[in-house]
């Protein structure tokens, strides 16, 4: 029983997209299947040439923000959407009816349609793959070459992820939704 | 335990004999194809064949490519089969209303319609089910965990659940109604109604529960459902009745749909200066996220129709004769409903405009303004496929049963 969450020190992103790259392999995304798992957001400068805002330029590694508060899982009308033991927002296949409701009601764009099983599918912090196997990282985290994301338990108080987030100043998507979403950005 | 048996046996008998005595007139095959052979008639019926095969190639192509045969995109997952369910269940929750202000409320006036717009209240939403399982991705799943694993906070959950209770509720208010049986037409007709009215503002919930949607988000949808709800069933009715009568109606038809028109009038009346206010604080202020979209749908054709065919037309033919032309209101319904359909549509797809944006661009690309939809052929077939139910089985229907007032009335 954990609380699983993840920092992104995202200005430390170089947008090489290996994260996208290992979770497509990782958890047998699709081809085709761009920016749907998992995705670097590339912000263009603010400004017009000389006077850029260089800082805005920022890349934005995203992806499930597996909230507590998750609106896809209020909307879901068979419980296809639920929380795991570690509080991760996963899909149970069988009972997904294909409806799209967790789709549209999803503020993240974070759900696609798995053509494979023809059911809404998602991030699950690998823990149908990695963390089923015992690993402690997820695939995104442990390719980032600029340690980027730090996945781990929000409740442990002696977890990387929650001496960062004591630590560092940080803030969440979209959080006036009060979705209350587990992935954090570091500034 | 003999008289266990005896008393199911007696039980059996009785459901036996209830269902065997339900006034249903004797038609085969050829009864179906003896209409008077009419241009129109003969058209309506050439309609009906080709949309239902325009059904079967567009479910045809369902089954072997899924949603990919039809329009949708992961941005924009909901499209014409959901507004066209949308529109065939507010047509039956409306003609709901209209059947039962004679036999639930009493209001004599209304009785000779009850029985016919009941009975179209059950052919629509059956159009709008046979739509809706081939938008669904899996509706045997559905059928079974909605009952295991039912997600009572989902109004998708509510308004499927109640609608599947609205649709039985009719049914049997319906044969109490061809029995003659009006105490139990008018319970049975309560309960739907109240069932139909719950389902229906659901409807309007699964829109405007939606938080990050802020052009559909709050109390506006599930009330405004209800509202355009009635407004469809009194143009429907003019549409059956115009169809009944051939526009020859008769002094009691007359005074009905006269009443109609004025009740219509004061509904459009309150729409319009619903949607008025709605625009106007959806732009106030200038919130991202809703006063844009607000100002991009002003500028949309599909909004004009809407407000222009499903509101404004309607509204002047009644207003310019105080209620009194329902020959002209007739051919004005038609033009209602074309703009009911748009206002199902805009619905469905302004809900969906505003892209969410969560930085999904590359570099050098600027960020898509609004999400692009258009139905492929698929679904237009599926849709037009669902009317050509709707109309084959309101004809059968007239064919089997007396769906004029009894006499005894």
């Amino acid at each position: 029983m954990a609380r699983y969450g993840m920092a992104l020190d995202y200005k430390n992103c170089i947008n090489c997209k290996a994260c996208e790259v290992a979770c497509k392999e990782e958890n047998g995304v699709l081809l085709g299947a761009d920016k749907h798992r998992i995705w670097v957001g590339a912000n263009n400068p603010d400004g017009v040439w000389p006077n850029l805002d260089i800082a805005s330029a920022a890349f934005m590694p995203s992806q499930c923000q597996h909230c507590e508060e998750a609106p896809c899982e209020e909307v879901c009308p068979t419980h296809a959407t639920y929380y795991d033991e570690n509080g991760v927002v996963r899909v149970d296949s069988d009972k997904c009816i294909l409806c799209s409701y967790c789709m549209n009601a999803c503020p993240y764009d974070a759900r696609y349609v798995d053509d494979r099983t023809v059911t809404v599918d998602k991030c699950t912090f690998c823990s149908d793959t990695r963390l089923a196997r015992g690993e402690t990282t997820t695939a995104c985290q442990n390719t980032c070459p600029t340690k980027v994301r730090t996945f781990g338990d929000l409740d442990d108080p002696e977890s990387e992820i929650s001496i960062l987030l004591k630590t560092r100043d940080h803030f969440s998507l979209k959080a006036h939704l009060g979705t209350k979403p587990k992935l954090f950005y570091l500034t | 335990m003999a008289e266990a048996t005896v008393k199911k046996e007696g039980i059996v008998a009785q459901v036996k004999e209830f269902i065997t005595t339900i006034p249903v007139n004797k038609i085969g095959i050829k009864d179906i194809f003896n209409y008077p052979k009419t241009p129109v008639n003969n058209l309506i019926a050439l309609l009906i064949v080709l949309f239902l095969a325009m059904f079967a190639i567009g479910v045809g192509n369902y089954l072997i490519h899924g949603h990919h045969a039809y329009g949708v995109t992961r941005q924009h997952p909901w499209g014409l089969l959901i507004a066209v369910y949308i529109f065939f269940v507010v047509s039956s929750t409306g003609l709901c209303i209209v059947g039962s202000l004679g036999d639930v409320f009493g209001f004599k006036d209304y009785e000779m319609i009850s029985k016919r717009a009941i009975f179209g209240s059950i052919v629509t939403i059956m159009a709008g089910f046979a739509v809706i399982a081939f938008e669904i991705g899996h509706p045997i799943t559905m059928l079974i965990y909605n009952v295991l694993t039912p997600g009572l906070r989902s109004a998708i959950w509510w308004m499927g659940t109640l609608y599947g209770l609205y649709l039985t509720f009719m049914i049997i208010e319906f044969v109490f109604l061809l029995k003659h049986d009006m105490k139990s037409a008018k319970i049975f007709g309560l309960a739907g109604l109240l069932i139909g009215l719950a389902a229906h503002s659901n409807l309007g919930g699964v829109f405007g529960f939606l938080n990050t949607r802020l052009i559909s988000n709050g109390v506006f949808y599930p009330t405004y459902f209800i509202l355009t709800a009635f407004i469809t069933g009194i143009y429907l009715a003019f549409i059956m009745m115009g169809f009944r009568y051939k526009l020859n109606f008769p002094e009691n038809a007359k005074k009905m749909l006269v009443n109609l028109a004025k009740i219509q009038g004061l509904l459009l009346a309150i729409l319009m200066f619903f949607e008025t206010w709605k625009m106007l604080t959806g732009v106030y202020g200038g919130m991202p996220g809703r006063a844009d979209v607000v100002e991009h749908i002003l500028t949309t054709p599909p909004f004009w129709v809407e407000v222009i065919a499903g509101m404004l037309i309607p509204f002047i033919i009644i207003i310019s004769s105080k209620g009194n032309n329902i020959k002209g209101l007739f051919w004005g319904s038609f033009i209602g409903m074309v703009g009911i359909f748009f206002m199902r549509y805009d619905l469905v797809h302004d809900t969906q405009l505003k892209p969410l944006q969560m930085m999904k661009i590359t570099e050098y690309q600027l960020p898509p303004k609004w999400v692009e939809y258009f139905p492929s052929a698929s679904e237009i077939m599926i849709s037009l496929g669902g009317l050509g139910l709707c109309l084959l089985l309101y004809y059968v229907g007239t064919k089997l049963f007396n769906l004029d007032a009894d006499e005894a009335h």
